[in-house]
């Protein structure tokens, strides 16, 4: 299969919005969650043999946590990035981990971090941090600057300031 | 098996007996930095405007303004600096208008009290001038025993240890001043704290602490454990850790300078000659929240489970638990996270600009190639076209880096083989290499020379000389490395046919890098998805078919071989023009403050440990609104490196795991 056809068959079944940089092989192809991970099986038949990752963008404002994973196709020379939308108060979407062994590791880590729960993949408890009870640490939300001067008493604010004698 | 393998290293060894030694004196003779490196700072008061951009830009908010009269009346704001907290990005040299605030070579910042690397603006004035304690002259014979002996805990907590590494290797070696790098805390006096110390981290360091005997010395590296440093906005690093544990010496730098790192070796020499028998102990552990439970490990006679690192000589500052069966591996687990600062969102708090000072500390063993996919992915966003000889420039860095990282882990590898002489030597080489990688950014460990549309600095005029008495130098180098190495027949049936990765493994767990090539893979970034001026230069991609332990070794070895032609290449083909673009193609230009358009980009490089690939989100502010980070170690160390050691002799898990070429800071960002 040839790059455009992919992207062909990516717009027509999967309803696919595609972007394309230029001269470098990358594809960025946004489909709704639903297709997620028919886009990816599809993806993983056609030869994309390597998952690069799988990972999470918080949208406060719209109220949404974009998941995405990044694959590679070693005789197209193409990413894909394939993105999908989930509610944010209610982050749960199925897991790659049956066709990308690496996927488990990747959806555990977006676990811990974005609090985004995977069905079906076994794996999901804590990677980074021991004993964490705060809320899921990148979230936008979760402000890190009120958080260290509350946690480590950090006593310098960010911004420079003026001393007097 | 040639006979010839068995008698050649001796051979080679035998000749270094006649050449000249590698070390360096120390204190120096003469300065063995470049006069290009960024020290201390030196500041002019009467060429001031005091127009505080110094200390907007900068990212650690190192700088501090004072308000003063002075006699005439008149009002003023000085610009003063705390060593504690500043990172030498240069950047608030870059952005003063006047030259007010200018960087020079002045490594050496130790202090007891981490009050006093606080520089008020007449201290700063001031030019920088060292004078070192003798250390001839000493009280009594048990403390000179005692400081004559220090034996230090082998615990690598953070990237500050980068300049521990040279202390070991033969171009500084601590052993000539009784220093030894011991692996039991309860035979050790002196705890080294190399750079930020995580909430996980320091649960073992406390532990460790309380094990050693007295009279104990804590001496800390870095400025992230007394002040919170670069990663002072991190959720999961500890910002003081005097708090938890005393601290008799504090080495200010990021990374100290190996010659600090020196000079704080002499201070603590000789302050411990004069009677010094360290700080009153205590441990806070903030009512057991940092205290580690004492498990009584549980008798089984199947199986026994033993740890792997984190505090290991040959582990890093990793773990991996280990159920073995007799000698053998019957189930691997990695338990990561020792080293998790959160560094995709930290750089989320920081400006377009700011983030280069940051990026690269995710791996200190190969900063270069993270600015480089840093800088790619927002100069795709921001449409910045970058000139040709930027471009050059820094194919130059990245080359050099790759070559110190790779010489880096020869001598790990070596070193878990029990090769010491080869992991001193290659050690030693690799502070040859720096020499130019300085010299050409002004950054030693981090460079900090990409920005985005170019590069920060140009090269001096005599780089060119001085980079090739450095590639002829390697070239001759790597001859030795076969001899002692790689045709070592006891190397070879240590490595041979242990660790094998198969080829199909490797693309489906994502193994990429050397690790890959040495399976029989024919992929690199430089050449399938060239960037920079990878596709003006000539250079074959290293691919082996074993997929064992002395493939991978030898990738890297013939690696830095293609690294040297392609630095000679670059150097002889540097076009002439600009170094950096501004005018950024969808509007605006490019500043210390500015915001880029809306948009996303993924940039991938090949580092030294494989692909490495940046996801930045920008929504059009000043800030990115996500990155992230796709490191090359995730995969290999948490998927591919557990099902390596199933079934192997215990002997060889350190061999294995440092022939994948680590870097714990990577997959834990
Ligand atoms: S060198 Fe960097 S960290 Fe240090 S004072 Fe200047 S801007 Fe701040
Ligand atoms: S940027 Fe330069 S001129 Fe402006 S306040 Fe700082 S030191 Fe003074
Ligand atoms: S960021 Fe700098 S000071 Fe902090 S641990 Fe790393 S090298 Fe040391």
């Amino acid at each position: 299969m040839e790059i455009e056809d992919l992207l062909k068959y990516l717009v027509e079944h999967f309803n696919a919005k595609i972007s394309i940089e230029k001269d470098r092989n990358f594809v960025l192809a946004r489909v709704d969650k639903y297709s997620y991970v028919n886009v990816a099986e599809f993806l993983f038949k056609e030869g994309f043999r390597r998952l690069l990752t799988v990972s999470a963008i918080d949208w406060l404002s719209r109220n949404v946590i974009e998941i995405y994973f990044i694959t590679y196709n070693h005789v197209m020379n193409v990413y894909v990035k394939v993105s999908t939308e989930i509610p944010r108060d209610f982050p749960e979407i199925p897991s790659l981990s049956s066709m990308w062994e690496n996927a488990a590791m990747h959806e555990r880590e977006v676990w811990e971090l974005f609090g985004v729960s995977f069905i079906g993949n076994k794996m999901l408890k804590p990677l980074f941090l021991e004993n964490w009870k705060g809320p899921p640490p990148f979230r936008k939300g979760f402000d890190w600057r009120e958080y260290v001067v509350k946690e480590y008493g950090l006593k310098y604010p960010p911004v420079p300031k003026t001393v007097y004698q | 098996m040639k006979i010839s393998n068995i008698f050649k290293p001796f051979k080679t060894v035998g000749k270094f007996l006649v050449e000249k030694p590698l070390t360096f004196h120390f204190p120096p003779e003469s300065p063995v930095f470049t006069e290009r490196f960024r020290g201390r700072h030196i500041y002019h008061p009467e060429l001031c405007i005091e127009c505080k951009l110094c200390g907007i830009v900068c990212p650690n908010n190192a700088i501090d303004f004072l308000f003063e009269k002075d006699e005439k009346g008149l009002v003023h704001f000085r610009t003063q600096v705390d060593y504690a907290k500043c990172c030498f990005c240069g950047l608030c040299e870059d952005v003063c208008p006047t030259k007010a605030l200018e960087m020079t070579n002045f490594p050496f910042l130790v202090a007891m009290d981490k009050k006093e690397l606080y520089y008020s603006w007449k201290k700063l004035s001031e030019k920088p001038s060292l004078t070192l304690p003798s250390i001839k002259e000493r009280k009594g014979l048990i403390p000179w025993a005692r400081a004559r002996s220090f034996w230090i805990v082998n615990y690598f907590t953070g990237c500050c240890f980068i300049e521990a590494v040279p202390w070991v290797a033969s171009s500084f070696d601590m052993e000539r001043f009784g220093l030894l790098a011991t692996a039991s805390p309860r035979h050790s006096d002196v705890l080294l704290i190399g750079g930020y110390v995580t909430p996980k981290t320091l649960k073992r360091i406390i532990r460790i602490y309380s094990q050693m005997p007295k009279p104990k010395f804590v001496l800390v590296l870095g400025n992230c454990p007394m002040t919170g440093g670069t990663y002072w906005d991190s959720y999961n690093t500890i910002k003081e850790l005097d708090k938890y544990i005393p601290v008799d010496l504090w080495i200010a730098g990021c990374p100290p300078r190996v010659e600090n790192v020196g000079y704080a070796i002499f201070l603590a020499i000789w302050a411990v000659q004069h009677g010094y028998t360290g700080k009153e102990e205590y441990v806070n552990t903030e009512h057991g929240k940092y205290a580690l439970p004492y498990v009584v490990p549980k008798i089984n006679k199947d199986y026994n489970i033993v740890e792997f690192g984190p505090q290991h000589p040959a582990s890093g500052n990793f773990n991996i638990l280990l159920k073995l069966k007799g000698e053998r591996v019957v189930e691997a687990t990695p338990n990561v996270g020792y080293l998790h600062r959160g560094f995709e969102k930290l750089m989320e708090y920081r400006t377009w600009c700011q983030n280069i000072m940051i990026v690269q500390r995710v791996c200190v063993l190969d900063g270069a190639s993270y600015e480089l996919a840093y800088v790619g992915a927002v100069e795709k966003i921001a449409g910045l076209e970058v000139p040709e000889r930027a471009k050059y420039l820094r194919v130059i860095q990245a080359e050099l880096s790759r070559i110190q990282s790779h010489l880096l882990n020869l001598g790990l590898l070596a070193a878990s083989a029990g090769f010491d002489t080869i992991t001193r030597i290659t050690w030693g080489d690799r502070d040859k290499i720096l020499y130019p990688l300085e010299y050409m950014t002004r950054g030693r460990v981090y460079q900090i020379y990409n920005i985005p549309g170019g590069v920060r600095y140009d090269i001096p005029l005599d780089f060119v000389d001085k980079a090739f008495e450095v590639i002829k130098y390697m070239e001759k180098r790597l001859k030795i490395y076969d001899d002692l190495l790689f045709n070592n027949q006891v190397f070879i049936d240590r490595t041979k046919n242990i660790g094998k990765l198969p080829k199909e493994m490797a693309i489906e767990l994502d193994v990429t890098g050397p690790n890959m090539r040495a399976s029989g893979i024919d992929f690199d970034v430089r050449r399938n998805v060239p960037y920079e001026a990878y596709k003006d230069v000539d250079f074959k991609v290293q691919v082996l078919q074993d997929g064992d332990v002395y493939s991978r070794a030898l990738c890297r070895r013939r690696e830095i071989e293609e690294s040297l032609h392609i630095i000679k290449q670059a150097i002889g083909k540097l076009p002439k023009g600009p170094i950096a673009e501004r005018k950024m193609s969808r509007g605006g230009y490019f500043s210390f403050m500015s915001s880029i358009p809306t948009g996303e980009a993924i940039h991938c490089v090949e580092s030294a440990r494989g692909e490495l690939c940046f996801h930045i989100v920008s929504t059009g502010g000043v800030k990115p609104y996500r990155v992230k980070i796709r490191g090359p170690t995730f995969d290999t160390i948490l998927v591919a490196l557990p099902k390596l050691l199933k079934g192997v002799q215990v002997a060889d898990v350190p061999v294995i795991y440092w022939s994948l070429d680590n870097c714990p800071a990577d997959h834990d960002r």
